[in-house]
């Protein structure tokens, strides 16, 4: 029997040039010790919030008269909420995040994040959250342009109906969307072992073959990239160990189970320092919920999971390499609809979660007077944040990025 | 990029640019889902005119499968709460065996276009009626469709309608109906949205069916692309379907459906034939024509210009094997490859084009491809056995022969030279691979068959419609 070793070392598969992934060629990076930001192994998991997260009853102003008058039928009591200051709090479904917000100082709320004229189409704003940018054609993403300034391992953590995100396109080398380690395998039907490593041999030969010889930028030549860069992190994947022990238990939700990946590929120590994963459903047009409901599901969805994640992660020493920034393509309308849900809005909290994020809610708590259409005005360009991100944690100039005059938001402790 | 004034002539062959079983193959995975060893030879032999004729038209359907098709989607076999791999399913099984190919390639043109998601309707039977009403219309008028989806029980509750108050309007709809289902952006204001919104009011299911009901209508005066007027849905639909934007805006989709998406056309390109369309009302079975007739549809920059879908990689890898493969199975394979009928991520539809491709999509076609060949894979077993493939049209196996017969069926010859060696390389070491000791030299060929067909359907050309 031919193991794996001797498949990797007999094939091909190691003749790729350009289109390896950076960590195929290098070995694991230094153990975690990052004592600032912006260390050489910082991580970062990016969580998007897909659909146009409430923001009004994620971070609930429950000191103000209007919110309640402009919600009667889903806005959270007063008693309900999870406070963080004096006027905010967290929904209630958020116990996990307000724990790591009270308990361990590590969860910083960007507080009405929006960019101007903003545009109520879910795909156009994602479009323009993905690309830090607004002009009409947009083709790279934000993170994509930061992997050409360095290129780390960086993973698409995807769900089963997921594409790419545009936020990666533009890296150097194509970002691997896994859904899951035991899938993320090439397959063949050899007899024998060594029958089975010529037959990936040819598979990946080929697309190797076509990859160097089609015209760049057509299809070929991307399904060919594709291919090689797919088999060559599959086999690298495949060294990694099947039994993660996680130090918490994670919840089964489809979030959880992403950000368990991410945890285990971070625990790899192949160097992995960037990840997407997203979560879908809110778009809460009709029937939203208050402290329960569908609303209050999705929160907690997404609270548990990064809390099970960062404490984690926290228990092998690694909580000081990790940040964990959410985004939604927008906020909702401040005034509940006939259908008691919202529609499409403005600006939104982020949250940022880590040991090193500055603690605490920065940024101007959105108005509910002075509306714009009904909608929140941001206070915050999204892309200063993305640039505290960048500068400060990735160590990445965010200039080139996301444009002048967007001074980084202060959300990591300096 | 042709010249606007011949891209929509219809095709004649010349000598120098034949009617050849590439061309074949090219109609038959953009008009259908994929051809047959005997489809290929058969339309090459029937010559372009007649090809193009059949396949526009289309065939009855058997009584067998008509009947076992509408048996299947009865309220028995799916109930309202039937999961959502039976649906796709049925719809998949459809467009295995249908003698229709291209209205229901039509149908799932629209189905990306009026994207509606099971994961939140949890409706199998409004699912169904909204494919039907699709499946009715797919070569059909648009402009009956986009009226008609205004009161699709499906739609009224993907999009909220039906819970949309007189009193405070949700915008869910309106937006859609603007953004996605007829203009695209830039071609309205948030204002008008906001209008129609009211417009969108007093929608709901009774018995099943979507009905107006006047007293929780918002019967105001609504100003809509600056026009005013006591408008109802209908109206607006028809508000959309008047301005020129709309009829560029289908247009343009069907472009990228059937001919490319990989470049932006010319409004060169577009407005001619978005003129006909609006003057034809809208009649999407004569636009699909034009475009499958046209010089355009058949030039080289049309040729694999599009990432075959998850539905047209799997559908067409089965019928190029004159398999059997099961729907269920098949339909549960497709979630991985990144489409699950009945269910797209969002109401903008899939992405396609490049976009179909990622690490994990690209494996899970590969390993489709190969519990579809292997004959050993529990969920397909030998229903698509490559070896019968070959013994039917008689070739021998494991020969320069098979390889050729292979390439001609799923790629009608498109593999570069150095694939074609690596396969035949491929072919000779095997003979040196150490067996098990209780297999027959046939078991040993067949093997070899099988793997060399999954190897052909592994070809980056292969992943191309």
């Amino acid at each position: 029997m031919s193991t794996r070793r001797d498949f990797l070392r007999d094939s091909s598969l190691l003749g790729f040039g350009a289109t390896v992934p950076t960590f195929l060629g290098r070995t694991a990076l230094a153990a975690p010790a990052a004592d600032k930001a912006g260390a050489k192994d910082t991580v970062l998991v990016v969580v998007q919030l897909t659909g146009g997260n409430d923001g009004l009853n994620t971070v609930v102003p429950f000191t103000n008269a209007d919110y309640y008058k402009q919600r009667p039928n889903i806005a959270i009591a007063k008693d309900q909420v999870k406070k963080l200051t004096d006027d905010v709090g967290l929904h209630p479904a958020m116990g996990a995040l307000a724990k790591l917000y009270t308990d361990d100082s590590a969860v910083c709320v960007v507080q009405g994040v929006g960019y101007p004229n903003p545009s109520q189409s879910h795909f156009r704003s994602m479009d323009i959250w993905h690309a830090a940018g607004t002009a009409e054609a947009l083709t790279e993403g934000w993170l994509g342009n930061a992997l050409k300034k360095q290129q780390v391992p960086a993973f698409h953590l995807a769900g089963g109906n997921e594409t790419a995100p545009l936020a990666l396109a533009g890296a150097p080398v194509r970002v691997p969307s896994i859904t899951s380690l035991d899938d993320f395998k090439l397959k063949t039907a050899g007899a024998t072992g060594a029958d089975n490593a010529v037959q990936k041999g040819v598979i990946t030969s080929v697309a190797n073959a076509t990859a160097s010889s089609a015209k760049p930028n057509n299809l070929l030549d991307f399904v060919s990239r594709t291919q090689t860069t797919t088999y060559a992190s599959s086999e690298k994947l495949a060294s990694i160990g099947k039994n993660y022990a996680p130090k918490v238990p994670y919840p089964t939700t489809a979030l959880a189970t992403k950000l368990k990946l991410a945890a285990q590929l971070i625990d790899a120590g192949i160097g992995a320092r960037l990840f997407y994963v997203s979560i879908d459903g809110f778009d809460t047009h009709a029937g939203q919920g208050g402290a329960a409901g569908a609303h209050a599901n999705l929160l907690t969805q997404v609270s548990e999971a990064i809390g099970a994640f960062y404490r984690d992660l926290a228990g092998r020493g690694h909580k000081d390499r990790l940040c964990v920034m959410t985004f939604s393509e927008f906020g909702r309308r401040a005034y509940e609809n006939g259908s008691k849900g919202t529609d499409h809005g403005a600006g939104a909290p982020m949250l940022l979660v880590g040991g090193k994020v500055k603690p605490g809610v920065v940024g101007k708590q959105p108005a509910l007077k002075g509306l714009k259409d009904g909608n929140l005005v941001h206070d915050t360009d999204f892309r200063s944040v993305y640039a505290a991100v960048l500068n400060q944690w990735l160590g990445i100039d965010a200039k080139p990025i996301v444009g002048d005059g967007f001074k980084a938001a202060e959300v990591f402790a300096r | 990029m042709l010249d606007p004034k011949t891209a929509w002539q219809p095709y004649a062959p010349t000598d120098a640019n034949p009617w050849t079983r590439a061309k074949v193959g090219h109609l038959y995975r953009r008009a259908g889902f994929g051809a047959t060893a005997a489809e290929l030879d058969a339309g090459l032999a029937a010559g372009h005119a007649k090809t193009l004729d059949r396949i526009l038209k289309g065939e009855p359907e058997t009584d067998d499968f008509a009947r076992t098709s509408e048996f299947m989607a009865g309220e028995r076999s799916m109930p309202p709460g039937a999961p959502q791999g039976r649906l796709s399913a049925w719809w998949l099984d459809r467009m295995l065996k249908t003698r229709h190919p291209l209205r229901e390639k039509l149908t799932l043109f629209w189905h990306n276009h009026f994207a509606t998601s099971n994961a939140k309707v949890q409706n199998a039977r409004f699912m169904l009626a909204q494919y039907r009403l699709m499946q009715e219309h797919a070569l059909g008028s648009f402009a009956t469709l986009l009226v008609s989806m205004g009161t699709d029980p499906a739609m009224l509750v993907w999009l909220d309608t039906n819970t949309s108050t007189k009193a405070a309007p949700n915008e869910n709809y309106a937006r859609e109906l603007m953004e996605l289902f007829s203009l695209g952006i830039g071609n309205y204001t948030e204002a008008d949205i906001r209008q129609a919104a009211k417009a969108f009011t007093g929608y709901e299911i009774k018995d099943g069916k979507g009905v107006f009901n006047r007293r929780q209508h918002d019967a105001s005066e609504k100003a809509v692309f600056g026009k005013r007027g006591k408008f109802t849905g209908e109206d607006i639909a028809k508000l959309c379907l008047d301005s020129e934007a709309c009829p560029r805006f289908i247009v343009r989709k069907l472009y990228a459906f059937l001919i490319s998406d990989t470049d932006a056309p010319a409004a060169a390109l577009i407005d001619p034939l978005a003129e006909e369309y609006r003057k034809s009302g809208f009649d999407t079975g004569k636009l699909v024509a034009t475009m499958l007739r046209s010089n355009l549809f058949f030039a080289p920059a049309s040729y694999r210009a599009k990432i075959k879908s998850p539905v047209e990689f799997a559908a067409g890898t089965v019928r190029a094997l004159e398999g059997t493969a099961g729907p269920l199975p098949l339909a549960g394979a497709l979630e991985g490859l990144g489409q699950v009928l009945f269910a797209p991520p969002s109401v903008k539809g899939w992405d396609g084009g490049r976009a179909w491709l990622n690490a994990q999509t690209l494996l899970a076609r590969n390993n489709l491809a190969l519990a579809l060949t292997s004959t050993d894979d529990a969920r397909f077993g030998h229903s698509c056995d490559p070896t019968r493939l070959l013994d039917v049209h008689q070739v021998k196996p494991t020969e320069a022969e098979a390889v050729e017969f292979l390439l001609t069926v799923f790629l009608q010859g498109d593999a570069p030279d150095a694939a074609r060696d690596k396969l035949l390389d491929y072919l000779k070491g095997a003979r040196a691979v150490k067996y098990p000791a209780y297999w027959s030299a046939t078991d040993a060929a067949n093997h070899r068959t099988r793997a060399l067909t999954h190897l052909v359907l592994t070809l980056p050309d292969y992943q191309l419609a």
